[in-house]
């Protein structure tokens, strides 16, 4: 199906049916996913789907719908609901759609190969992985492994603007192992993901990591409620850090639900902090040539050396803001209205190694292990489960777990005082190791 | 892959579909791809792909066998949706979802092969019997299927019919939470309303020569109300959902459920640090109750303990738990967020005590690990839609009944955490160890409720809060939640309330 010209035709469909302005939406895609479990396959997946989301403005008000039936009667029916639930809506000056719709040059969003390479060369590879992270003598049993992966394409057309469209790849390889001694069980899990098949890291790398992690916690300690530093892992900072990102959120901010809403410009955390969000980054999970209204995409510093240096923004929330879309709208593929969201998140890096901030550290935590929602983005305040290793005089002692850690945002961000230099971009949200200089743990009365 | 944890909240505004994406790939993968992929929600404007002709099924069920496995099913479902958003005092956004399709499913010996369409016709149903038939070798190809009309006795009574009610109604609704909320205080500076109904649809037929027919509706309503003071902000939350009509609105008002936020809001603009450490939490009755959902439910569905990492594998029959605790998982609950009437593998619902006065008495099961452990089917097969392969989940969970006075295990508890709710939590079900996270929480001074204390997490092992559970109240009440396991279910979670000895709390001060 020529899914660019289904789209333009039912923006013009929206337009006859009375919308003002009128937006199509259509995401259409295959997926694979394969589980392995004791060296044979526990469940294997695959599925095509494609639907179509529609949305209007009539008279200001703002209306939305889905179908992923694409049949003509359907997306007639579709249409006419949004029109029609439009009129249940308040009006607001700042419901437009986006004027410019144009693309961002990024490079290899597609592995042209990925659909190529045999279902049973891929089975393999995971059946591979799970042996590998088996091996080690101290994992004694599998949770399993799996490979994912996704093909799909993107559509959008406006009646405010011009057609577009994207196609993207992504996979996945990973492992979850059991370490167990005594009445003792720990679990320890890895994976990446990446936009081309040979990019993914090798079976060896990913089991040796997910084994190492369950391993390591065995025999664990608790120690006592303290104030210590504590060292986030580059696997955690995203658990703390999400939360500054979703303060900083334009709509939040404009509803004066973010603890950072009147901190433009102002020093909030740590000189040692910079965020960067990029949707422009070739190869990268979370990069696209426009977001999910047609927006170019762009690299932006959100925080500057521990300053609130740029607010996500979709096209709605700018407007109200008095300013322009910073090509931050998300969708939840064809079934949600655009919200505010980020591409690929990273922190700057800072010039210590991770073995010179754990040799710094008189006393404290080398946290592997965050539970909890991180960062609350109304008040600011954080705690969390935590889980990793105790350091003392700057040796790693004995894992730990069972502990919390909590402060406030404001005391926690401040508190950076060491950022590393070991980083892989190909994470998430990527981040070196860094340092707190000093936080509440919870732990054994003291 | 299972990497992700099992977790449950009080059902965000806005459902982090990141969380329930598409089958053990979803975890992987980051949120901006898969939310290419995932969808929730829907239903079709025309019920057409729930009348599949039955003997198309039949033919479909028969070739997903051809290769040989031990059990063929077809899944069809169709729902509508609609949502309307309220902030500000301003509907923000109508929505309005059409989602239908079908997964055809094959399970040899303990593997399963899925494929699912949105197109529901012969050609794409036979070709994704293909697909799952990927699985089965070396069989015996299977006879006709000959499918028998199946009914079950229905927990859910609809007076007011959603396909009835004129929008402008719903619309009221939220009128009247929004200015509830605002009305409480002038410290009220804002309230989010989100009303959700659907209309489910599903057929399920299966080698077994069952054929299943049935509608579910489902109506959530969730108001959040935000204070501030120009010292402090929170922001609170408040829900109300049930497998019903409109008359959930005559039973529970909007109005009532503003004001429970704007209580929670205002209350908690003087909250000061928690303290942290290891002391006593009393938990009030109610949706705390999602504390054994995570801790012990997770742990007992039987997923894992076929794969024989379950933190409880082997331990039927042996105490687990003080004397005092008694869990039961129950789908016939009349009307309840969690209710089910049958499982998504068409196993009716039914009552399972799981865990009686200390006891584990047995587990939660889908057909698949129903046949693994050699055990009953419980009615526990769920799945969050025709993309997803069910699996074994709860719902609703509770602690039951018990005999104290809960003024009395408050005044019997000298220094503490009284948790009045949380938002939610999660699981690891392997080894057990479990956190949450405070919404309201007071401290305990002296057998009394004193100030109120800052979001704290709780945390611990599954093992130690269930044996440490030294009272249990006579007020068991519930709350509704959404539930994730790599796919989202609905759920409730409830318990009288409760005191356990010895949690670690995430307070900021020592």
């Amino acid at each position: 199906m020529n899914y660019l010209s289904l789209a333009e035709k039912l923006v013009s469909k929206a337009l006859k049916a009375g919308a003002d302005a009128a937006e199509i939406y259509i995401s259409a895609g295959r997926n694979l996913s394969v589980n392995i479990l004791n060296s044979e396959i526990e469940t294997i997946e695959e599925a095509d789907s494609a639907g179509v989301g529609v949305r209007v403005i009539v008279g200001g008000s703002l209306g939305f719908s889905y179908s992923n039936s694409l049949e003509m009667k359907a997306l007639d029916d579709t249409i006419a609901m949004a029109v029609t639930f439009a009129r249940l809506t308040t009006p607001d000056e700042n419901n437009v759609l986006p004027e410019l719709i144009g693309e961002t040059a990024v490079q290899d969003l597609f592995d042209p190969e990925i659909e190529g390479i045999a279902l049973d060369r891929k089975i393999a590879m995971a059946l591979e992985l799970e042996k590998m992270a088996m091996s080690d003598a101290r994992i004694t049993k599998s949770s399993g492994s799996s490979y994912g992966e996704s093909v799909f394409e993107v559509f959008v057309a406006s009646s405010a603007g011009q057609a577009g469209s994207y196609k993207a790849s992504g996979c996945s390889l990973g492992v979850s192992v059991v370490a167990e001694k005594g009445e003792q069980r720990k679990t320890g899990g890895e994976y990446s993901t990446r936009r081309f098949f040979s990019d993914l890291t090798p079976p060896d790398q990913i089991a040796a990591k997910a084994s190492r992690k369950a391993w390591e916690m065995l025999d664990p300690r608790m120690v006592k409620t303290q104030k210590a530093s504590v060292i986030f892992d580059p696997d955690v900072a995203g658990s703390l850090l999400r939360g500054v990102i979703t303060a900083l959120n334009g709509e939040r901010v404009l509803q004066g639900a973010s603890f950072l809403a009147n901190s433009m410009g102002k020093q909030f955390a740590s000189p040692l902090l910079t965020i960067i969000d990029d949707g422009t980054r070739a190869r990268s999970m979370g990069a696209a040539p426009f977001d999910g209204e047609g927006v170019p995409t762009q690299r932006r510093v959100l925080v500057d050396r521990g300053v609130v240096s740029g607010f996500l923004y979709n096209t709605i929330a700018a407007r109200r803001a008095g300013t322009v879309s910073t090509g931050n709208a998300s969708r939840n593929g064809y079934t949600s209205l655009p919200g505010i969201g980020t591409h690929h998140l990273s922190l700057e890096t800072g010039k210590q190694s991770r073995s010179e901030i754990i040799a710094a550290t008189d006393r404290g935590l080398l946290l592997s292990g965050v539970t909890g929602y991180g960062i609350d983005a109304v008040s600011g305040n954080f705690s969390g489960g935590a889980s990793g290793f105790w350091i003392e005089k700057g040796e790693i002692l004995y894992p730990v777990e069972g502990l919390t850690i909590a402060g406030s945002g404001d005391s926690i961000l401040n508190g950076i005082d060491m950022m590393g230099n070991d980083i892989d971009m190909n994470r998430s949200f990527a981040a070196p190791t860094f340092r707190v200089a000093e936080m509440q743990i919870g732990g054994m009365q003291g | 892959m299972r990497l992700h944890q099992f977790s449950v909240r009080d059902i965000p505004r806005r459902r982090f579909l990141g969380l329930t994406a598409k089958g053990g790939l979803a975890v992987a993968l980051t949120p901006a791809l898969l939310s290419q992929l995932t969808s929730c929600g829907g239903g079709a404007a025309t019920a057409t792909v729930l009348d599949t002709d039955r003997d198309m099924i039949s033919r479909v069920l028969k070739k997903a066998l051809e290769k040989g496995g031990d059990f063929s099913e077809v899944y069809i479902e169709n729902r509508i949706s609609k949502q309307i958003v309220l902030e500000e005092s301003k509907f923000r956004s109508g929505l309005y979802g059409i989602s239908q399709g079908a997964g055809v499913r094959v399970i040899s010996g303990n593997k399963t092969g899925y494929a699912y369409t949105d197109v529901v016709t012969e050609e794409r149903l036979l070709r994704a019997a293909e697909v799952a038939a990927y699985v089965a070798s070396g069989g015996t190809a299977a006879a006709t299927v000959s499918l028998t009309d199946t009914d079950y006795k229905s927990f859910v009574t609809v007076e007011m019919p959603l396909e009835e009610i004129a929008d402008e109604q719903r619309i009221e609704v939220i009128k009247r939470a929004d200015q509830a909320a605002l009305a409480y205080d002038p410290r009220i500076k804002m309230a989010m309303v989100d009303y959700y109904d659907e209309i489910r649809g599903r057929v399920i037929a299966n080698s077994e020569g069952l054929y299943l027919r049935d509608e579910l509706p489902l109506l959530f309503f969730i108001v959040q109300a935000m204070s501030a003071d120009g010292k402090a902000r929170h922001m609170a939350r408040e829900r109300l959902s049930l497998h019903s009509g409109f008359e959930m609105f005559s039973q529970v008002t909007p109005e009532e459920v503003a004001q429970n936020a704007a209580r929670e809001a205002i209350a908690m603009l003087s909250a000061q640090e928690a303290p942290a450490g290891i002391m006593d939490v009393v938990m009030q009755n109610g949706w705390g109750g999602v504390l054994v959902h995570e801790a012990v439910g997770h742990p007992l569905e039987a997923d894992n303990i076929a794969r024989g990492i379950g933190a409880f594998t082997g331990k039927v029959g042996q105490k687990v738990a003080s004397d005092c605790f008694t869990m039961v998982d129950d789908g016939t609950l009349p009307n309840y967020r969690g209710t089910i009437n049958h499982d998504d593998e068409g196993t009716p619902a039914q009552r399972n005590v799981l865990i009686e006065n200390g006891v584990l008495n047995g587990y939660m099961t889908d057909i698949l690990s129903a046949r693994q452990l050699g055990m009953q089917r419980t009615g526990n097969g769920r799945r969050e839609s025709f993309r997803y392969i069910p699996i074994p989940r709860m719902t609703n969970t509770f602690i039951a009944q018990g005999n104290d006075d809960p003024a009395e295990i408050l005044a019997s508890t000298r220094k503490g955490i009284y948790v009045q709710s949380l938002s939610g939590g999660s699981v690891n079900p392997v080894t057990g160890m479990f956190n949450f996270t405070c919404r309201e929480a007071y401290l305990i001074e002296n057998g009394k409720k004193t100030v109120p204390v800052r979001g704290a997490t709780l945390i611990g092992s599954c093992m130690d809060v269930i044996s440490n559970i030294d009272a249990v109240g006579n007020d068991l009440a519930f709350g509704p939640g959404i539930c994730g396991k790599g796919q989202s279910a609905e759920v409730t979670a409830g318990q009288p309330t409760v005191r356990i000895r010895g949690i670690n709390v995430g307070g900021s001060k020592a």
